[in-house]
């Protein structure tokens, strides 16, 4: 045969098939340009000069690695739905004379055009938009921003690469297919007789079951740190349930309608429920996939972005004030008055030397240890063993605190007797504690006065996973008696005194960090440690640690955006291929109905609500996974030091309306094209 | 009483973009009345099925008019025309057009669920038919499940469970084998006995043979028409063969040869 020929049947092939062709080569096109984004800014030099931009970096590898895998997998989801609608045009070929062989050339052909079409374009824009994603990427991680274009070689050449091994393995997969069939079966292969979908109940139930497993795990779990073991086996769950009753259940539930004679047997919903059940059947995968990843995107956007923008809220936790002082004490007697008194008559000599006059000041004196809170007794004897699996009891760090600091630093006047204390979880947590005293094993019993809801932020035991539980009490060496002498498993000592104090500076990031060095230098005086009897010293200044915040959470935001981004274009294509191919499928229906007297508003009509059905579940379902994984994310985000739920709440009602408003108009374009291909059978 | 009126009906399909002008139908003209059974003969291409098309109101005719129960077809709009069908016209097609998501059952109910009936109705009205039909036994099938015959049957009964005026039939015999094909034919002719007006179109003798009269359409035209009169099924299956063979060997009928 001539040359060209092949190229040229091939050409002819895309272009005939350009309802199917295109969006699958943009698809291709939007991924190669995301992809090599992402692989650009590994090698860009901005964000290389990026504070902590190790951190970063290592985001944006494990970004590109998701979206490498991503796009395989995604794009052999659309190229088999592709072959699947070509079957028939190949099967008349292989009737006309030609042989496998000679197809497989054609499918090469076609295979090498979509490659060159796509990855052209995708490269073109890929670098148009570089720049773009640099310059957010740098700005929002608050970098020095540079205007220079770049065209890194290795960021091309690892695209072409990824790419070309990802439609080998198309071209592949499309070969086989074809392989394996007959010409007679590739003709018919897309008019099979279909058997009416028998649902299955016990499936449905699992999938509800499943569900109702995940949501009502996501809204009882209090504790953050089980919220995180946890929150996996939740998302597996939902994904499960989602897929069975996406399957299942929605069949079921038409079945149950079909049997209701008076409500089936109606104009308006005759033809849409026996209609839905075959949908549902063909498109439940389909329409549970768009679900999980619209979930997805939602989610990683609305927390990520409350990382983000909720930072500073994060900052100011586990930094209370600009300079955050530590003292870790040899023995509970270092605390006297006078010890701390002029330990901190040095730390305001050497703020005053900077020409810094300490504002907000708050000092804290405490004991702290671990316990294990059994009802109303504290478990100080801890096992390896109780340490690590304890199920009725929960894991705390405890402080003893002196009421006079308690009220010096709080503004209040409280009034404990002796043998008394207040309880208090820290700031503005909520804490039932039903017992009238509180034991501590080998220690002494308090009785409790009350719960006391306010407490100074302690960002030393925000920094600590287990939670912290403040025993406010009158003497501290009283209460600490007793426990002197005991030690963990590990052969450390049980308790560990600690005096904490923070102030405000008003003065520039570079004075702070002078005052922070100056302090550690100070106290890294070995004399001055004996006499004050310090075993360590921290001055954490939050100025400095801005930017270890800034490019993580920022890091996480920008990769957030990223792979939302190919989320959303596949469930995009994912939703625009199957209202084209229920298009082919409805066409002959189309024309059954209107021969039997249906109008074509009628038609229109039932058509509508089917689509619209099939069309808003997955929003719908994924309205409800986020409503119920909203409790679980916001304590998940209070490990990264966000509490504000207002915030979040806002943050997430804001990401569901964009995703909601942009499903809307990719229904309205998809459905277009339905009713143009519904429409063509007619004419 | 006159039930259905063509008067010479022309209709010209244009190519796409102007191009080549087919003519379908050129003129055409016939009466049916009330309680007849009419076949309508043709070879593939003559516009047998662009006559029918035009007959149920689903394309519109190019010139001419058809007048069906006194109404003028051409001058009503889509959204009338589908309510007359719905109402007024029975069809039955060669591949059956079943919908293959519902039993057969609801296949016969779907015009009467479109006007408005109640299940409690449909079923009353469903009982009889398919008893007369032989198919109250798998009314709860889905079509892919029974055969042809049976799928035939099923939509004859949907074609008559709403009474109509006038059934159109479209080649019912086309996708049948000869056990089924006389069964049809059967139950055409008797639901004719009944009362029932029938159009069928056709290009099978054994088929048009069982009707009470019989149009040949060539070219866009009505060639030619033959009534049975006395005759037995045999000897006007004769007599459509024998015109049949004049028609294809390009002979003159008597009025051509009389001008």
């Amino acid at each position: 045969m001539k040359t060209g020929f092949y190229p040229r049947l091939a050409f002819d092939g895309i272009r005939k098939n350009a309802r199917l062709y295109i969006p699958y080569m943009l698809t291709c096109a939007g991924m190669a340009a995301l992809y090599y984004i992402i692989v650009y800014l590994q090698y860009n030099a901005a964000v290389a000069a990026l504070p902590g931009s190790n951190v970063v970096l290592g985001t944006v590898a494990l970004g590109e690695k998701v979206i490498a895998v991503f796009s395989g997998i995604f794009l052999f989801y659309t190229n088999s739905f592709l072959i699947r609608r070509r079957k028939k045009e190949f099967g008349l070929y292989n009737i006309l004379g030609m042989g496998k062989g000679h197809i497989s050339i054609i499918l090469l052909w076609e295979t090498l055009i979509a490659a060159l079409f796509s990855l052209s374009i995708g490269l073109c824009a890929g670098i148009a938009f570089s720049k773009l994603a640099e310059l957010g990427m740098v700005n929002l991680l608050m970098g020095t921003v540079n205007y220079r274009l770049s065209l890194p070689p290795q960021a091309i050449l690892k695209t072409l690469a990824v790419f070309s091994v990802i439609f080998g393995l198309l071209l592949l997969n499309a070969l086989c297919q074809i392989r394996f069939l007959g010409a007679l079966s590739l003709l018919h292969s897309e008019t099979v007789g279909e058997k009416p979908p028998k649902g299955n109940l016990l499936l449905g139930l699992l999938g509800l079951v499943l569900l109702a497993a995940a949501y009502y795990t996501a809204v009882t779990l209090e504790d953050p740190v089980a919220a995180l073991v946890y929150f996996f086996g939740a998302v597996i769950l939902v994904i499960l349930g989602t897929y069975l009753t996406m399957i299942s259940g929605s069949v079921v539930f038409c079945r149950f309608l079909q049997r209701r004679k008076r409500f089936y047997y109606q104009p308006a919903h005759f033809v849409p429920v026996s209609s839905m059940v075959y949908r549902m059947k063909r498109n439940g995968a389909g329409l549970a996939s768009i679900c999980i990843l619209s979930t997805m995107v939602m989610v990683m956007i609305s927390s990520t972005a409350s990382l983000y923008f909720g930072m500073n809220d994060a900052m100011k936790r586990r930094y209370p004030r600009e300079m955050n002082i530590t003292c870790i004490l040899q023995d509970p007697e270092d605390l006297s008055d006078e010890n701390i008194r002029s330990l901190q008559s040095r730390i305001s000599a050497a703020a005053q030397s900077c020409g810094i006059e300490p504002k907000e000041a708050y000092a804290v004196r405490s004991v702290y240890f671990s316990g294990h809170l059994n009802r109303d007794l504290v478990e100080t004897d801890i096992s390896m063993q109780s340490f690590f699996a304890n199920a009725d009891s929960q894991m705390y760090q405890l402080y003893f605190v002196p009421l006079a600091d308690y009220n010096a630093s709080m503004g209040t006047d409280h009034t404990l007797a002796d043998n008394e204390a207040y309880l208090s979880l820290g700031s503005s947590q909520r804490f039932d504690y039903p017992y009238d005293t509180l034991s501590i094993q080998h220690g002494n019993t308090f009785q409790v006065r009350g719960i006391l809801q306010d407490f100074m932020e302690d960002g030393g035991a925000r920094a600590v996973i287990v939670p912290g539980l403040n025993i406010i009490v009158p003497d501290l060496e009283q209460a600490v008696s007793g426990l002197e002498d005991l030690a963990y498993f590990g052969g450390n000592r049980l308790i560990t005194p600690r005096w904490i104090c923070s102030f405000d500076t008003g003065a520039d990031p570079e004075i702070q960090a002078a005052l922070a060095g100056k302090l550690g230098e100070l106290f890294g005086d070995p004399a001055l440690r004996e006499q004050y009897g310090l075993t360590s010293f921290s001055c954490e200044n939050r100025e400095a640690n801005r930017a270890d915040f800034l490019t993580m959470y920022g890091g996480f935001f920008y990769l957030g955006i990223m792979l939302s981004l190919v989320f959303v274009a596949a469930a995009v294509l994912i939703m625009y291929y199957k209202q084209i191919s229920e298009g082919y499928e409805d066409q002959l229906r189309f024309g059954i109905m209107q021969k039997v007297g249906m109008t074509d508003r009628e038609i229109r009509r039932s058509v509508n609500s089917q689509i619209l059905t099939v069309f808003f579940l997955p929003l719908l379902f994924s309205a409800c996974h986020l409503a119920f994984a909203f409790p679980i994310l916001s304590r998940l985000l209070l490990l990264f030091n966000i509490d504000n739920t207002r915030l979040f709440l806002a943050v997430t009602a804001v990401c569901f309306c964009v995703f909601a408003a942009f499903y809307t108009f990719t229904y309205r374009v998809t459905s277009n094209a339905y009713y143009h291909i519904v429409r063509g059978g007619t004419d | 009483m006159q039930i259905l009126e063509v008067n010479s009906l022309k209709k010209v399909y244009a190519g796409r973009f102007g191009g080549s002008r087919v003519e379908a139908l050129k003129n055409v003209s016939f009466r049916v009345e009330r309680g007849e059974y009419v076949a309508i003969m043709g070879e593939s291409g003559s516009g047998k099925t662009t006559l029918l098309n035009i007959l149920a109101a689903l394309d519109k005719p190019t010139g001419g008019s058809v007048i069906l129960d006194g109404l003028a077809l051409s001058k009503i709009s889509d959204t009338a025309a589908a309510a007359f069908r719905r109402d007024h016209l029975g069809f039955v097609f060669q591949e059956f057009n079943l919908l293959d998501t519902f039993t057969l059952e609801d296949n016969i109910y779907l015009p009467l669920v479109l006007a408005g009936k109640s299940w409690r109705d449909m079923r009353e009205k469903l009982m009889p038919i398919a008893a007369r039909l032989g198919i109250t036994d798998i009314l709860k099938k889905y079509p892919y499940e029974v055969s042809g015959g049976q799928k035939q049957r099923a939509a004859v009964a949907r074609a008559m469970i709403t009474q109509p005026r006038l059934i159109l039939a479209d080649e019912p015999t086309g996708s049948l084998d000869s056990r089924s094909t006389d069964e049809l034919l059967r139950l055409f002719a008797e639901v004719n006995r009944l009362g029932q007006t029938i159009l069928m179109v056709t290009h099978s003798v054994k088929a048009a043979s069982s009707a009470g009269r019989v149009l040949f359409i060539r070219d866009g035209e009505v060639f030619h028409q033959l009534y049975r009169g006395g005759d037995s099924d045999a000897q006007f299956y004769q007599k459509i063969s024998d015109t049949l063979t004049l028609l294809a060997t390009g002979g003159r009928t008597e009025r051509e040869a009389a001008q």
